[in-house]
């Protein structure tokens, strides 16, 4: 067992350095040198010292204050700060940060994409792991800047209002820590460069904690995005839903199902809308596609409940029933 | 009696911390079809870059089966697939040689941190 671990180690450290983490030369420089600016800093940047361990609080209202909701350290202290471990986890920065109504958008995990948001205007909260210092252990700091030619990246860190640290040290203290980034985005902002799966996850956060609001503009400015993706108008059409604007949701489930013939969930969704709406027979077509598709899916006890809901309505559809949606496509 | 009963609503309670606020009876919440919808792409990604010839060679190189991997990766849970999913984005596309190395290393790393395989235990 515990060579077998060594044996891991090292492999973990071979399969580390072919992935390239272990380079020689410039650091920051990117694979294409038109792609970003060499040297961004952004000034403007607020900061708050830490106490004691509380790099946390510090780091995390640096980001906050920076997307314009105004907080101190301190107040942060009670909602991310484990006293006990004398840190802060990184679900309770994305917890807090959502709870602002800010969309935490937690970064790719390339220096690419850390660069990206800087060069866009946005401070990175990070997570280090440092080996030694006044802090040893995890540290969460905020990149406010870098530098290509000098190789460094500038830091808002810990005491420190501004830290220029050599990019080889930042970025194996970075990647120690599994290169955890995370931005607080305006609702109906965009990352640089957003990778959806990430973005859709943050604004349905927002969703399922009650900020209507600032789900509302994230899924708005996901649709002008992914114009082609159907989760942005399922949660447009999920808030309808919730606002009580039947007919409105119906047609946000119709057009996610216009671009997802095959998704399983818009189909569940609309079924149980048509259903409220007076439309049982339609609702009734819905569902049978909704339940083949989802058949061995994550959704298909959702599709079972929707399709008892259903199946127990005897009446016929009013007058007016909206249009059936999408065939699903048969597989080729 | 009231002991058990108490229980039993504390259960509830909990049960109803995780599903999201808005989400009505019948729907499915975005929050959900994301997540499902996220799955699917994390494994997406993964089995494409299980399918490069190269990357099956040196599975059996090393004397893994490579369809018995695409299997396992399936039976990762969705956090241990997004960090498999991301390492994964990470390598080059162009795929060298020793990118593709570092790929088969990651899986099998991967696999053997969450205790689905053991193929470094059997290196002496």
């Amino acid at each position: 067992m515990r060579t077998g671990r060594a044996a891991g180690m090292a492999a973990s450290a071979a399969a580390l350095a072919l992935a390239g983490c272990v380079a020689h030369g410039p650091q920051l420089a990117p694979a294409d040198p038109d792609a970003l600016a060499s040297r961004v800093e952004l000034v403007a940047t607020p900061f708050f010292p830490q106490r004691d361990y509380q790099c946390g609080p510090a780091a995390l209202a640096t980001v906050l204050a920076a997307a314009g909701v105004p907080v101190q350290a301190d107040d942060l202290v009670a909602e991310v700060y484990l006293p006990a471990r004398r840190g802060s986890l990184q679900a309770e920065m994305v917890a807090a940060t959502r709870s602002r109504g800010l969309l935490p958008y937690v970064v790719p995990p390339s220096k690419q994409s850390l660069l990206e948001q800087v060069a866009a205007g946005r401070p990175v909260l990070v997570l280090q792991k440092t080996g030694a210092g006044p802090w040893p252990g995890w540290h969460y700091a905020v990149v406010v800047g870098f530098d290509t030619l000098a190789d460094q990246v500038i830091l808002r860190s810990g005491t420190r209002a501004r830290l220029e640290m050599p990019a080889a040290r930042f970025l194996a203290t970075w990647d120690r820590a599994d290169r955890w980034a995370l931005i607080a985005v305006a609702p109906g902002e965009m990352p640089a460069n957003p990778d959806f799966a990430r973005y859709m996850q943050a604004a349905a956060g927002l969703e399922s904690i009650g900020r209507i609001e600032a789900a509302t503009l994230a899924y708005e400015a996901a649709a002008r995005e992914w114009p082609t993706e159907a989760l942005p108008q399922l949660g447009l059409a999920n808030l309808a839903h919730a606002r009580g604007d039947l007919a409105g949701a119906e047609r946000g489930f119709r057009a996610a199902i216009e671009r997802a013939p095959g998704d399983a969930a818009a189909r569940n969704n609309r079924a149980a809308v048509l259903l409220d709406l007076g439309c049982p027979a339609a609702a009734r077509r819905e569902i049978d596609t909704a339940a083949a598709l989802a058949d061995g899916g994550p959704h298909v006890a959702a599709v079972a409940a929707t399709r008892r809901e259903i199946e127990a309505a005897t009446a016929p559809d009013r007058a007016g029933c909206p249009p059936d949606s999408a065939p699903a496509h048969s597989p080729p | 009696m009231f002991k058990r009963f108490l229980v039993q609503v504390f259960c509830v309670a909990l049960l109803n911390l995780g599903s999201p606020l808005v989400a009505q009876a019948g729907l499915i919440g975005t929050l959900q079809a994301v997540e499902a919808g996220t799955r699917a792409h994390d494994l997406a990604a993964v089995n494409a870059a299980l399918a490069r010839d190269q990357v099956r060679e040196q599975f059996v190189a090393l004397g893994v089966d490579p369809a018995e991997v695409e299997s396992r990766v399936a039976a990762l849970t969705d956090s241990e697939l997004r960090m498999l999913a991301g390492k994964v984005a990470e390598a080059p596309a162009g795929a060298s040689a020793l990118a593709v190395i570092g790929i088969v290393f990651l899986v099998l790393l991967i696999l053997e941190a969450v205790g689905v395989i053991d193929i470094f235990k059997k290196f002496p």
